[in-house]
């Protein structure tokens, strides 16, 4: 691949919209031609100087100001589940039959969650990445394309992995999992 | 109106009380907001697989299940190991044993998925050329390009970076 092919397909390599063969040749010509490999390395820079640019702009934008510019619109009292509890509780015209049903199902949703709340751990350790790596690795395929003679694709439920298997041989021929 | 008697009343909702919460411990915790995501590194291991020993390289003790159930070799060595960081959209490069090269371009994380596009080159033809989403810090596997006396496994993952 001379320049004059590379440099129109820079942009288009650049975004990873080549084909594989096309995007091999690029990136093979790139690490041998000083004047490619600037014009990505400025392909880069710009792209990183627009990403931070953009970041800090929405990073400064004051989504508590827009809420509480709503809230003070809105207008309408809010009454909380404890007042409207009490006010229930306090009306008089609900009977005991009532009552003491509820109060019987309050106190044991507060036993229950204050069981709960002592049965839980005090902290969730964070597990590391290897762990995490091993609990799921199943990978979702959306798109798939070999030149190979065969490719199995392998979702063990077992160990939650995913294999892509290429082989020249037939699939479920030698190593094939 | 049938009677019913207090205490029953209160018995039922007592009940219906520790249902609830009983059904609320069960329950999976909502979804997460996808923290963003500034970058990502990608990170990919080249394990050589064979039948020609007995040896299981210490360094992927982490793999060890997953070799041993997937694979019917008796051998596992890791001959490269490497870690990039990348910006999103941006693409690494890895050159693996055999003269190949496997180019990862991460596209987005959503929903702690990564979305990548993943090919390995081999001479000039792309022997994988494809689109996957995978959880954060997990690693999939391709194997098969034949190396030596075995086959070369490559894992390969990504680990978002804040």
């Amino acid at each position: 691949m001379t320049c004059r092919d590379a440099v129109n397909l820079l942009p288009l390599f650049f975004d990873g919209e080549l084909d594989a063969n096309q995007m091999r040749s690029v990136a093979l010509h790139s690490t041998r031609c000083g004047n490619c490999e600037d014009e990505l390395r400025r392909m880069e820079q710009v792209q990183e100087m627009v990403s931070t640019h953009v970041n800090a702009a929405i990073d400064e934008v004051d989504f508590a100001a827009l809420w509480r510019g709503i809230d003070q619109r809105l207008g309408t009292v809010r009454v909380s589940w404890w007042s409207r509890a009490r006010a229930w509780w306090s009306e008089g015209e609900h009977g005991w039959m009532i009552k003491l049903p509820a109060f019987a199902a309050a106190a044991a949703v507060a036993a229950l969650g204050f069981v709960l709340w002592t049965r839980m751990p005090a902290s969730t350790p964070q597990p590391d990445a290897a762990v995490v790596a091993n609990l799921d690795n199943a990978a979702s395929i959306d798109s798939l394309e070999s030149d190979g003679d065969a490719v199995t694709v392998v979702n063990d439920p077992e160990t939650r992995t995913t294999v892509l298997w290429v082989s020249d041989d037939p699939p479920g021929g030698e190593g094939t999992p | 109106m049938t009677g019913v008697s207090g205490s029953t009343l209160s018995a039922f909702v007592a009940l219906f009380g520790m249902q609830c919460v009983a059904l609320a411990a069960e329950s999976p915790p909502e979804a997460v907001a996808t923290p963003a995501a500034n970058a990502v590194e990608v990170r990919i291991g080249a394990v050589l697989a064979s039948n020609s020993s007995q040896d299981f390289d210490a360094r992927l003790a982490s793999m060890h299940r997953q070799f041993n159930t997937l694979f019917p070799y008796t051998s596992y060595r890791l001959v490269k190991e490497e870690r990039q960081r990348v910006p999103w959209g941006g693409k690494v490069g890895f050159d693996i044993p055999g003269g190949r090269y496997v180019m990862v371009i991460p596209r987005e994380y959503k929903n702690d998925r990564v979305s990548m596009r993943v090919m390995v080159i081999e001479g000039a033809r792309p022997i994988v050329d494809t689109a996957v989403s995978l959880r954060d810090h997990a690693t999939f596997l391709v194997g098969g390009p034949r190396q030596h006396e075995g086959v070369l496994i490559l894992s390969i993952g990504a680990d978002t970076l804040p």
